[in-house]
């Protein structure tokens, strides 16, 4: 009899509406949770997989890449194509295409590369009105890989891919293993430095 | 006018209405408001997944299979690889099994949040929307934290996980799991009482739980109706067998029971992350004998071996397996039900035919029986209810 009573009562003084507009009252003064996208950022986490770049090498500054062609065969949406020749018995990269239309940004092919010479960045930004400017070959990827260490705020730069954490070593190759974070401010290379990493 | 000038009308709802979630096209016979029958077309998101895998090794695969539900990527990858860890005989390790029981509640969570969003957003209450999606995006960034994406994260690999978690994730997400009870508390403060909510859920849609299991329906749908059936309780997968959680159940089997029951869920998920992260053991991520089926090696060095290592899977003990077992069938618990992957394998590194048991293609078959002799309002409450994901109906 007293719940009728107490249902019937909560019907007529509409309590349970009340009680919502309680709550949506207390958020109006509590902080608010948006980011107004342009003119504020979020921070974005390291290892977010974003926009294609090629490694430029600090030391030579040329592209990293040896035309293994480990990326292109393990990339599920088969966008990369790599034009090499062999000259001198050295493997030398013509071009390096990435379709990104086509990518699935599964960063696979960041975590096949034998000698970390592909990333991903953290540039989202790069929308266009035709598809053409999407194809992005290998000048076009050192530039970007270019515009990324300009934002960067570190001197070095070590991607979260090429060697992920709570992984046995000895599954990945030499070169790979012995990875260093790459040095991206020119100043910072001392000529020490310089020799050590040519004996290597 | 006379009975017999009273014409059937028929409403095309769909492909394009936002109320679908997604794609899908109901042809609705009405007579007046009522719906006399109702009939559900399918297939425009098909891309054709299951073909697509026959022509990739197993690990590539696995982003296929997160364009499935894309609301919850994670437990699809789970259930990929469980599948192809049953095929090859691999156990993963301690760590990643926690690791991913882990990930697989907060992908449950995300995908539950997303379906009162819009759930309740159909039926009218708006509020409710803003607040679950401020909560969903606090886990996204967790995952983009980790994996670095938000949505489609490939992050579970055959053998184990991708890479591994560090303190400042744990520590972030042990502070949102304390206080997400509070949060659903909100939610349930702004619809569960309410009259509006309470008049178009209950009572509407119902579904015995005969019905139910002679329809094939799975998770929320069917332990609305009292059935207890929870595939991470009757067979468990990854660590569910060492955390405690209850399977929440319905009674009625109407829209406001599902409902009550996916709000009990996300509780209960909550609780096993928490257990997840006090009990989280320290070692590797990755099997060691999950070597055998890594990425392609290059093809540059044209050695024998090489090819056929390949193209086939040559690891004795891995062959010793796949010969006991051709076929493997493997089935997780998704937020939708449950969702299975049938592989059958021809010693090679691609599967031979994949087959996915979508629970969202069987709900939708059930959508006609649950809108007969109800109104056209509660077409849109029902397609709320089971909670459809074309993505993975159509595949």
């Amino acid at each position: 009899m007293k719940e009728k009573i107490k249902e019937i009562l909560n019907k007529i003084f509409l309590v349970e509406i009340f009680k919502g507009l309680l709550l949506t009252l207390r958020m109006f003064f509590s902080k608010p949770v948006t980011v107004q996208y342009p003119y504020e950022r979020r921070e974005i986490y390291p290892g977010f997989r974003g926009k294609h770049a090629l490694v430029r090498d600090p030391f030579s500054g040329d592209e990293k890449c040896i035309g293994c062609m480990r990326c292109a065969t393990v990339c599920p949406s088969k966008c990369i194509y790599i034009k090499r020749e062999k000259i001198e018995n050295k493997m030398i990269v013509i071009d390096y295409v990435i379709d990104a239309s086509r990518c699935v940004f599964c960063a696979y092919c960041v975590e096949a590369c034998p000698v970390c010479a592909l990333i991903l960045s953290e540039d989202f930004e790069y929308s266009t009105y035709n598809k053409e400017e999407l194809v992005f070959n290998k000048e076009k990827l050192l530039r970007n890989w270019d515009e990324f260490i300009k934002k960067w705020p570190e001197d070095f730069y070590f991607n979260k891919f090429w060697q992920p954490s709570g992984i046995d070593p000895s599954r990945w190759p030499k070169t790979k293993r012995e990875q260093k974070p790459i040095p991206i401010r020119k100043i910072e290379i001392t000529k020490e430095e310089k020799r050590v990493s040519s004996t290597d | 006018m006379r009975q017999s000038d009273v014409k059937e009308l028929i409403v095309n709802m769909g492909p394009q209405h936002p109320a679908t979630h997604g794609v899908l096209r109901l042809v609705l016979e009405l007579e007046g408001e009522v719906v006399k029958r109702c009939t559900p077309y399918i297939g425009y998101l098909h891309r054709g997944v299951e073909k697509l895998s026959e022509d990739l090794t197993y690990v590539q695969c696995l982003p296929l299979t997160d364009r499935l539900d894309y609301l919850s990527s994670m437990i699809n990858n789970i259930g990929f690889c469980l599948a192809v860890e049953k095929l090859m005989g691999i156990n993963i390790p301690k760590r990643a099994k926690f690791i991913r029981t882990l990930m697989g509640e907060m992908a449950r969570i995300c995908s539950h949040l997303v379906w009162l969003a819009t759930h309740a957003l159909d039926i009218g209450a708006m509020t409710v929307f803003l607040y679950t999606m401020r909560d969903r995006e606090y886990l996204l960034e967790l995952f983009e934290m980790v994996v670095g994406a938000r949505l489609t994260v490939s992050y579970p690999r055959v053998g184990g996980v991708r890479c591994d978690i560090n303190e400042e994730f744990l520590d972030k997400l042990y502070r949102f799991i304390e206080d997400f009870p509070n949060k659903i508390q909100q939610y349930e403060t702004l619809i569960d009482r309410n009259r509006v909510w309470l008049k178009r859920t209950k009572g509407v849609g119902v579904i015995t739980a005969e019905e139910a299991i002679n329809w094939g329906l799975t998770g929320p749908p069917l332990r609305a109706t009292g059935v207890y059936y929870d595939v991470r309780k009757f067979f468990p997968y990854d660590a569910y067998d060492e955390v405690e959680f209850e399977v929440p159940l319905g009674k009625n089997g109407d829209i406001y029971d599902r409902y009550k029951c996916r709000m009990q869920e996300m509780r209960q998920s909550a609780r096993i992350i928490k257990q997840c992260i006090e009990k989280l053991p320290t070692g590797l991520v990755l099997a060691e004998d999950a070597l055998r089926i890594r990425m392609p090696a290059s093809p540059l060095k044209i050695d024998k071996k090489e090819i056929q290592f390949e193209v086939y899977i040559e690891d004795k003990k891995i062959e010793e397996f796949i010969q006991k077992f051709p076929e493997v069938y493997a089935s997780v618990e998704s937020p939708k039900g449950e969702l299975g992957f049938y592989i059958v394998c021809d010693h090679s590194a691609k599967p031979y035919r994949m087959r996915v048991r979508a629970p969202s293609f069987v709900h939708i078959a059930v959508l006609p029986k649950l809108c007969e002799g109800f109104l056209v309002a509660d077409v849109i409450a029902n397609i709320g209810s089971i909670d459809i994901v074309l993505g993975e109906c159509d595949r």
